[in-house]
């Protein structure tokens, strides 16, 4: 009980550490230069479409949904094989305690 | 296991290794383009998620009531496939959200409430496996309120400002992408099953070994 414990307190340590790395490599920096406000793109009041965006801002979509389909399906996976790995050593188990107590019946 | 296992177990993983191609095959949304094509997996685990919740807390309810450690064994299963196909509904959405609404996550009725029956799934398995003897009754009480989230969840984007769309979406599908959908809608549904089955096999099995032990005690 303890390892498993350690285990998912390992996991979580690992998935703050990088939740915290990642966040201020998202913020911009703050030693960038300030632009003029003729240099800044007009505001934007009204819809704009998702393909009608400048190249620059617009952002590739198959690694998110290539990303999304391997994540549904490698989680799937493993938890087929954490369920299957479950039943075997329980049968195992039974199978086992089964034998011990048809011996010891007998003797 | 039953004889309807392992021809429904082969079906399911048949139709999921087949869904990309049934996705692929389905018409692009005039606005996102090709990220939209996540809807596919994220809203039938999104229902499944849903789904899990309902089993879990009707299978607490009756445990609650009859005391039937069947029932117990039925939402234990359940409660471990809420953590799943939430974590797959919080992950595949955010991804989806990053393309189409430009920021992984927005604190809006749906996502939030989404979050929190998720966590409360998290805590009725915590309380399970750390909780000791007689931790199934509260735990129970616990699935209740996994359960009460539910309708929330689903009306929460009819009721409330949020860009989430509304539940009026799907019923208006035209056939090329309503098919996809519903293609991966019953796929899930089969792995839910299946899967419950299994986890609820590993529960028997693991009661049978412990009668096997104290039986061996007694002796």
């Amino acid at each position: 009980m303890m390892k498993t414990l350690k285990r998912w307190c390992a996991v979580l340590a690992v998935v703050f550490v990088s939740a915290v790395v990642s966040v201020p490599a998202q913020q911009p920096s703050p030693q960038s230069p300030p632009t003029s406000p003729a240099s800044q793109p007009s505001q934007q009041n009204e819809f704009i479409p998702i393909d009608q965006l400048p190249p620059q801002e617009q952002l590739a979509a198959a690694p998110l949904l290539i990303g999304a389909y391997v994540f549904v399906l490698a989680v799937l996976f493993l938890y087929v094989l954490s369920v299957a790995r479950r039943l075997t050593n329980v049968q195992r188990d039974l199978d086992r305690l089964d034998t011990t107590i048809k011996q010891g019946g007998r003797a | 296991m039953p004889k309807w296992f392992t021809p429904v177990a082969f079906i399911c993983g048949t139709m999921l290794a087949v869904s990309p191609l049934v996705i692929a095959n389905a018409d692009y949304e005039s606005t996102m383009g090709l990220v939209q094509k996540i809807f596919y997996y994220h809203m039938p685990s999104a229902w499944i998620f849903l789904t899990a919740s309902i089993v879990c807390g009707v299978a607490s309810i009756r445990y609650l009531m009859t005391g039937d450690p069947r029932h117990d064994r039925t939402a234990l299963a359940a409660g471990e496939l809420v953590v799943v196909f939430g974590l797959l509904t919080l992950v595949t959405g955010p991804l989806w959200a990053r393309k189409a609404w430009g920021t992984f996550w927005i604190w809006d009725a749906r996502t939030t409430s989404s979050l929190v029956s998720w966590m409360i799934a998290c805590a009725y398995l915590i309380l399970r496996r750390y909780g000791g003897p007689g931790s199934e009754k509260l735990a129970a009480a616990l699935a209740l309120f996994g359960m009460a989230n539910v309708p929330f969840i689903y009306i929460s984007v009819n009721y409330w400002r949020t860009i989430h769309p509304a539940t009026s979406v799907v019923p208006k599908l035209p056939f090329t992408m309503g098919f996809p959908l519903w293609f991966c809608v019953i796929t899930f549904a089969l792995v839910f099953i299946v899967l419950l089955k299994l986890r609820v096999r590993v529960e028997e099995q693991q009661a049978r070994l412990d009668g096997l032990y104290l039986s061996l005690d007694e002796r």
